[in-house]
């Protein structure tokens, strides 16, 4: 008891007005602002996958398998914040077992099974099964085994076989759209539905949810594509990351159009919340909102984005804009997600006082927990890459010497 | 160093003329061990009183009433102790629990000469619930720790079974803590209490039962404020008729604040 009041004592002393006694120390951290953020790239990532894919968007080409591998590495992350924040992974298994229908919250279980499984892991394979078939037969020792046991011992490379492939690939990424606005809705949906928290409680809040998974994926991707391709020391395709750039602005315009909607709505109703909101805006969120998440991360990215489309400017120049502007977006993004989530608990119930938030830095909720979850898909993805490169030149599968060895 | 050739013999006999594609196939032995695995692992991982009564381990209900009982609950304590539970009962504290003070008791109903419950006579405890804060209603007693009888137990004045004061209140302030302070602060500060509402003596004894008066109409704020009224000059005045006249006067002036927010 002692040291929960030691604890709580340096928060007591930022309180500002009258909160309930279990309001002063929050239960959703940093790990929960995490979660949101890494789903969103998931999302965001495998629907510019797919706009390659079904709305045939030739110029992103490029970008298709290392968004697809992108996505799963964050998805195979995107539930170890939640993991490390309820404290006892082992009982994870539980959500499966006892399948809970009623609870948004235990459903997350079917919901990242269904993407994982059905969604990424088989577009991925299908996509990529007549290189693994090529890297059976072309690789020596383990590494042979290894893509045997990927391809499932399904070496057929008639073209008929191949056809296939395509036709299911693009079938799962047809299905695919509505399973990644599913999940990234899911996620905006937990906190959307919550009806006693005027903050949260928005129908608007899945979709605002998602357009914002839909901008940060895409500004991950221009760093990631344009980062793998300077490490390769390959040529930055400029047609592709001008239409990345310009999918990003779109996505940014739909994105704060939504959000300002949102907002005009709220001040329009101004339901007797409106008066906490305002503080809570001006007080505790000015620098994460207004300041991060505003001028940062969504005008000043803006804003240079669309003087691209203005003036001509030279590559060079172009490259080290889209590169700012993703950066921004990024951060501007993880803004976003930290004023839903934590935003959301530092007002009081009673609409009459604010609590303040303090970060750990070493505990399992801590920073440094939080750092290490969000670098930790790029390193999930190095390996990834490592095991199914996406690169062209990794892809030279001699096709027709194949199909012809397997006819034969 | 192996060096397999995946030839169409080495499949099983008949999966040619299963209707599927070679990669549907596969596809499917995958998820099918997948779910068989799930199902296997659910029948042996499930408790087996789950979904008996409900979405919940129905044997949890006996594990919890195997739990240690701690609270004895009041009818216990009269058992022994009814003269206080009876002085008590007609009391401001009839709602409080004797273990809300006391702690729980059941150790000391089992062995009431080796487990004493707590009796707590330090200051502390009763600012627990009256303590001045803004958000509790106002008949509720509140004081401020800091000048309310410094250092003095609560219990050298208040008898907690029966916690009315030895002598009622003299000022509506003892009580109206937050209304005095602000009227403290405002233009209407040098006025007495009763210049606007009228307490029968009862008030003081039984707050709820006996509500003090309040003005209803503009004409009594006119008393003083209208143009033709009998008081000090520098009062400021308003034409009753023209002023604002489908409005009550408190609808824009706090009475205790009356400045216009």
């Amino acid at each position: 008891m002692e040291n929960l009041i030691e604890q709580l004592q340096p928060i007591l002393k930022q309180v500002v007005g009258y909160i309930y006694p279990n309001e002063v120390e929050l239960h959703w951290g940093i790990l929960i602002v995490v979660y949101p953020y890494i789903t969103g790239l998931v999302a965001g990532a495998f629907i510019l996958a797919s706009l390659e894919r079904v709305f045939e968007v030739k110029e992103v080409q490029p970008t298709y398998r290392l968004s697809m591998l992108t996505a799963l590495a964050f998805l195979i992350i995107a539930p170890l914040p939640l993991l490390a924040h309820l404290s006892y992974p082992e009982r994870s298994i539980e959500i499966f077992l006892t399948p809970q229908l009623k609870s948004a919250m235990a459903m997350f279980g079917f919901v990242y099974a269904w993407y994982l499984m059905i969604v990424l892991m088989l577009e991925i394979w299908f996509d990529y099964r007549k290189d693994i078939v090529y890297w059976a037969r072309s690789k020596k020792g383990w590494r042979k085994y290894m893509y045997y046991l990927l391809s499932l011992g399904s070496l057929d490379l008639s073209e008929k076989a191949i056809r296939f492939d395509r036709k299911a690939g693009k079938f799962i990424t047809i299905i695919g759209i509505p399973s990644a606005f599913l999940l990234h809705g899911y996620v905006g949906f937990i906190f959307g539905s919550v009806k006693a928290n005027p903050w949260w409680s928005s129908v608007l809040m899945p979709i605002v949810f998602l357009f914002s998974a839909i901008v940060s994926g895409i500004a991950l991707m221009i760093l990631i594509y344009g980062v793998t391709t300077l490490f390769r020391w390959k040529p930055i395709d400029m047609a592709c990351m001008d239409k990345l750039a310009s999918f990003l602005l779109y996505a940014m315009i739909l994105d704060i159009s939504l959000e300002t909607l949102d907002f005009i709505h709220r001040m329009y109703e101004s339901v007797e919340s409106i008066h906490i909101l305002g503080q809570l805006i001006s007080q505790k969120l000015f620098i994460s909102l207004v300041v991060i998440q505003i001028l940062l991360g969504t005008l000043l990215p803006l804003g240079s984005l669309a003087s691209v489309k203005l003036f001509r400017l030279p590559d060079e120049l172009r490259r080290l804009i889209y590169f700012g502007a993703a950066i921004l977006v990024q951060i501007g993004i993880f803004s976003t997600r930290w004023n839903v989530v934590i935003g959301g608990q530092l007002f009081s119930k009673s609409l009459r006082g604010l609590t303040h938030y303090k970060m750990e830095l070493l505990g399992i909720e801590g920073l440094l927990i939080s750092i290490a979850l969000l670098f930790l898909p790029l390193f999930v993805l190095y390996i990834i890459i490592k095991i199914l490169p996406p690169w062209p030149e990794a892809a030279t599968t001699p096709l027709s010497s194949i199909a012809k060895e397997s006819s034969q | 160093m192996l060096n397999f050739r995946f030839r169409p013999e080495l499949r099983m006999p008949g999966w040619k003329s299963i209707p599927f594609p070679d990669q549907i196939k596969r596809l499917l032995i995958i998820f099918i061990i997948l779910v068989i695995m799930l199902i296997t692992v659910r029948n042996y991982l499930m408790p087996p009183t789950f979904v008996k009564e409900g979405h919940y381990r129905a044997a949890a209900i006996d594990s919890i009433l195997a739990l240690p009982i701690h609270y004895a609950g009041q009818e216990a304590c009269s058992e022994c102790h009814d003269e206080y539970v009876a002085l008590k009962q007609t009391s401001y504290h009839q709602n409080v629990a004797c273990e809300v003070c006391h702690g729980p008791g059941a150790n000391h109903v089992e062995d009431p000469s080796e487990n004493t419950p707590s009796a707590p006579r330090q200051r502390g405890l009763c600012p627990l619930c009256h303590i001045y804060n803004a958000s509790k209603p106002t008949g509720f007693p509140q004081i401020n720790i800091v000048t309310h009888n410094p250092l003095e137990p609560c219990m050298s004045c208040h008898e907690p079974h029966d916690p009315k004061p030895p002598q009622p209140p003299e000022e509506c302030g003892a009580c109206h803590g937050e209304i005095a302070r602000t009227k403290a602060v405002s233009h209407h500060a040098a006025l007495e209490c009763t210049q606007c509402h009228s307490a029968p003596e009862a008030h003081k004894k039984d707050p709820r039962s006996f509500r003090p008066s309040k003005p209803r109409k503009r004409t009594f704020c006119g008393g003083c404020h209208g143009e033709n009224a009998e008081s000090a000059g520098e009062i400021p005045r308003v034409d009753l008729q023209s002023h604002e006249p489908d409005h009550a006067c408190w609808q824009c002036h706090y009475p205790h604040y009356p400045e216009v927010r």
